[in-house]
C-alpha cells in the first residue's frame, strides 16, 4: 500500500477517535434514559431473559429484558429506563463480576459495563424507511431459514449448519458451543471471508452463463451484501463482505487488488464509522486472522489439499494467539488437530446447504434433501468436536499481562521482516 | 462436475446407512419414557412403541431440546402431543423453544392462567402457530393405537374451583398440577409435575393400584409425598426431577427416607443426568 495514501488515512482515523470520544455519552448509575435505536442484532435468548445491545449517543447499552415483547433483528424501538453501571477493573473482572451479579448464566462476552435491566421498550416499525424495511425483509428471510432448518435437521446439527453456513448461532446449545471452544474450531462458525467468498463466487458464476462479465459481477456484489446482512453484520462479516466488494469492484475496473489493501480499507472504513470496534474481540480477532494468513501462511510454502488448511489454521492462530489468552485465558492444545479433521467438510457444507437454503425458499421439499445430503458430514462434525471437547486440553492462563502481548507482537513483527529481506 | 457426483453419492451413501442404523435404534417397538436432565424443573419425553412423541413439560430454558434430540430420529420432527402440568416458569420455559425445533400437533394443559411474561408468551406463540389450547381434567383418556394409554387422574374441575376459585395458578400450598398415570400392557407410570400430596391422595382415593414407576411429586419436596399414597403405590422405581444444588432445598430428607423407607430404587437427575425408562409391555429396564 502506498505509504502516503496510510498515513493519511491514520491521521483521518486520529481525529475521528478524537472528536468520537468527545460526542460520547457519559453515564452515571441509575440515570434515567430515553432514546431510540435499531437493533442491529438478534437478541440472545437465555433462559426466560432478552439479552441484546443497542446504541445510544455512540454507546453500546447491552439491554436484559423479558420475552414479551419479542425483539428482533431490525427493529425499530423506543428504549427507556435506569442505566446501571458495573464496575470497570480491566482485564477479566467485569465478566466475572458480571456473572455473579446476573446468576450462573453467561450473558455476553463483551467487556461491557453499561446495562439496562428491564426498561420499557416499545417496538416501532416504520415501513416507510426503506432502510428499516430492507433490514425487516431480510430479517424475515432470516428468521425463515432458521426455521427451516431447524425443524429438517436435530440439534445440535441444524446449529452447526446455520452456522457454518450464515455465522447464526443464537440456536447453538450451550454445551455443544462450550465443546467448539475447547476443541477450537469455534471460528467455524462465525461467518467471514470464506463464506463471502464462496458467495460471491457462486452468483458470478451462476449469472455468467447468460449475463454480461461486468453485470454478473455487480450481482455478485449485491449478492455479498444482501448476505452480510443477513448473517447479522458481525465485525467479521462486515470487514470480510469490504474486502469481498473490493475484490470483486476491482475485477469490473478490470484492476488487480492486492488483499492487504482491502483489508486496510476495510479496517478504515470499519473504524470510521464506529471507533469503539477497536476494542471488540471479535473486530481485533478477524483482522488479526486475516493478518496472519496473509503474511505469516506464506513462510509456509505453498500447500495443497487439507495440509494447506492446517497451515491456514496455524497461521490464523500465530496471528491471535495474544489476544485470545488476553480475552478468554485460554489455548485448545488440540486445536489443530481437530481443525484438520473437519475444516474439509466446511466448503462442502456450505454449496450443499447453502443451495439447499436457497431452493428451499423457492421449492421446499427439495430443498430440504439437500439439507438432509448434509447430515452424515454435520454427524461427523460434531462427534469430532465433542470428542475434542470431552478431553479437554486447554491451557488456562489467569492473567496475561498486555507486555506480554506488545511484546509477542514486537517478536512476531521482526521475524516477518527478517524473512521478507531473505526472500 | 465429476468431484460433485463423487460427493453427492458418497453423502447418499452415509445418510441411507443412518436412515437404516436410526429406524432400527428408534422404532423399536418399545414403550420410552426419558426424564431429562432439565436442571431445576421438569421435562419428560415420551416415545411410544409405534413412534408416537409426547412431552409432558419442558424445564427452565432450552435443555430440553437437546435431550428429546438425542431420542427421536432425525427426520422425524413433530411432537404429536405436548402437555403442560402447570403454568409455572420451571415447567413451561423450555416449551416456548421447543415449539420452534418441533410441529407441534396437540397441546394440553390444566385450566389454570398465569399472568407471567413466560405463560403469556407461550400462549402467543401457540396462537401465532395456530396450536389450540385444550384444557383437561381428571378422568380425561388418551389412547394410543398401539395399547399405551394417558388418562389424567388430577385435578378434577371440582378440586380446580375449590383450590384456585380465581382460575389463576398460586404458589405453594393450594396449587394444583396435572398428575397422569401411562400405562402400557403390565408396565405403568404415574406422572405427577408438581402435585402436593392432599391433591394427589384426593385424585388416587377411588383407585387402588400398584405402579412400576413414579415420578415423585414437586422434586421431591416433602409436601408432595406422603406415607399413605405409597403404601397405595409401592412403586419399583421413583425418580426425581430435580437440579442440582436448587436453592428450595429439593429433594427434601424426609421424602428420600420415605422412599427408602417403601423399598424403591431411587434415580436422580442432579446425579444420573437424563434417566430412560424402557418397557416391552411386561418389565422395564433402565438406562442413564
Amino acid at each position: 500500500m502506498n505509504f502516503k495514501l496510510l498515513s493519511i488515512l491514520l491521521m483521518v482515523l486520529v481525529f475521528r477517535f478524537y472528536f468520537f470520544n468527545q460526542d460520547q455519552a457519559q453515564y452515571t448509575d441509575g440515570q434515567s434514559v430515553k432514546f431510540e435505536a435499531t437493533i442491529l442484532s438478534q437478541p440472545q435468548v437465555i433462559g426466560s431473559r432478552q439479552v441484546f445491545t443497542a446504541n445510544h449517543k455512540n454507546q453500546k447499552i447491552k439491554i436484559i429484558t423479558s420475552l414479551l415483547p419479542e425483539i428482533n433483528y431490525g427493529d425499530y424501538t423506543y428504549i427507556s429506563g435506569p442505566i446501571r453501571i458495573l464496575p470497570q477493573a480491566g482485564g477479566l473482572q467485569p465478566r466475572a463480576l458480571e456473572e455473579r451479579s446476573y446468576g450462573a448464566s453467561k450473558i455476553s462476552n463483551k467487556n461491557n459495563g453499561v446495562l439496562m435491566y428491564f426498561p420499557d421498550i416499545e417496538i416501532k416499525n416504520n415501513s416507510s424507511n426503506i432502510f428499516q424495511s430492507g433490514l425487516k425483509s431480510i430479517n424475515l428471510i432470516r428468521q425463515k431459514i432458521i426455521l427451516l432448518f431447524s425443524k429438517t435437521l436435530p440439534l445440535p446439527s441444524s446449529s452447526l449448519l446455520l452456522g457454518i453456513i450464515f455465522g447464526i448461532k443464537e440456536q447453538m446449545p450451550k454445551n455443544f458451543t462450550n465443546n467448539l471452544r475447547t476443541s477450537g474450531v469455534f471460528h467455524v462458525i462465525a461467518a467471514s471471508g470464506m463464506n463471502v467468498t464462496l458467495v460471491g463466487g457462486f452468483i458470478s458464476a451462476l449469472f455468467a452463463f447468460f449475463l454480461k462479465r461486468q453485470i454478473a459481477i455487480g450481482m455478485s456484489i449485491l449478492g455479498i451484501v444482501f448476505y452480510a446482512v443477513l448473517a447479522g453484520l458481525e465485525p467479521s462479516i462486515i470487514r470480510a463482505s469490504i474486502m469481498g466488494v473490493l475484490v470483486f469492484s476491482a475485477q469490473i475496473l478490470g484492476r488487480q487488488s492486492l488483499a492487504i489493501n482491502g483489508l486496510s480499507l476495510a479496517g478504515f472504513a470499519m473504524l470510521f464509522i464506529d471507533p469503539t470496534l477497536i476494542s471488540d474481540v471479535g473486530f481485533q480477532l478477524s483482522f488479526a486472522a486475516t493478518l496472519g494468513i496473509l503474511y505469516v501462511k506464506p513462510l509456509f510454502g505453498g500447500k495443497d489439499g487439507v495440509l494447506s488448511e492446517v497451515l491456514t489454521t496455524v497461521a490464523a492462530q500465530i496471528a491471535t494467539l495474544p489476544i485470545l489468552l488476553a480475552n478468554f485465558g485460554t489455548y485448545s492444545l488440540y486445536s489443530i488437530l481437530a481443525n484438520g479433521l473437519v475444516l474439509w467438510t466446511v466448503p462442502i457444507l456450505m454449496m450443499v446447504g447453502g443451495v439447499g437454503a436457497i431452493l428451499s425458499l423457492i421449492l421446499m421439499p427439495l430443498g430440504q434433501m439437500l439439507i438432509y445430503l448434509c447430515y452424515p458430514l454435520l454427524l461427523y462434525f460434531e462427534n469430532v468436536v465433542n470428542f475434542f471437547g470431552k478431553i479437554g486440553g486447554v491451557i488456562s492462563v489467569k492473567v496475561f499481562p498486555w507486555e506480554f502481548v506488545a511484546g509477542y507482537y514486537c517478536l512476531l513483527v521482526s521475524v516477518l521482516i527478517v524473512s521478507k529481506r531473505r526472500a | 462436475m465429476k468431484k460433485y457426483f463423487l460427493i453427492v453419492s458418497i453423502l447418499l451413501f452415509m445418510l441411507g446407512c443412518i436412515l437404516a442404523y436410526q429406524n432400527i435404534t428408534y422404532n423399536d417397538k418399545k414403550l420410552h419414557v426419558v426424564i431429562c436432565d432439565v436442571g431445576q424443573g421438569d421435562g419428560i419425553f415420551i416415545r411410544t412403541p409405534k413412534g408416537i412423541d409426547i412431552v409432558i413439560d419442558g424445564g427452565p430454558d432450552s435443555r430440553i431440546i437437546d435431550c428429546i434430540s438425542k431420542h427421536m430420529p432425525f427426520w422425524d420432527k413433530t411432537i404429536e402431543m405436548v402437555v403442560l402440568s402447570h403454568p409455572h416458569a420451571d415447567h413451561l420455559t423450555g416449551l416456548i423453544n421447543l415449539s420452534k425445533y418441533y410441529t407441534i400437533e396437540t397441546f394440553v394443559t390444566e385450566n389454570l392462567k398465569n399472568n407471567t411474561v413466560g405463560y403469556r408468551a407461550l400462549l402467543q406463540l401457540l396462537v401465532s402457530r395456530k396450536i389450540k389450547v385444550n384444557y383437561i381434567y381428571a378422568g380425561d383418556k388418551f389412547k394410543i393405537k398401539d395399547g399405551v394409554v394417558f388418562e389424567i387422574v388430577g385435578p378434577s374441575k371440582k378440586f380446580l374451583q375449590e383450590t384456585s376459585p380465581n382460575g389463576e395458578i398460586g404458589d405453594t400450598g393450594e396449587l394444583a398440577s396435572l398428575g397422569s398415570i401411562l400405562t402400557y400392557g403390565k408396565f405403568s407410570m404415574l406422572l405427577t409435575g408438581d402435585s402436593q400430596a392432599s391433591e394427589l391422595g384426593e385424585a388416587l382415593k377411588f383407585k387402588n393400584l400398584s405402579i412400576s414407576v413414579l415420578q415423585v411429586p414437586h422434586h421431591g419436596s416433602k409436601f408432595g409425598l406422603n406415607q399413605e399414597i405409597l403404601e397405595v403405590l409401592i412403586p419399583k422405581l421413583a425418580v426425581i426431577s430435580v437440579g442440582k444444588d436448587n436453592k428450595y432445598g429439593h429433594p427434601n430428607p424426609i421424602t428420600l427416607d420415605l422412599l427408602k423407607q417403601s423399598g424403591s430404587r431411587t434415580l436422580r437427575t442432579d446425579q444420573v443426568g437424563d434417566i430412560e425408562v424402557i418397557s416391552d409391555g411386561n418389565s422395564f429396564s433402565t438406562k442413564n
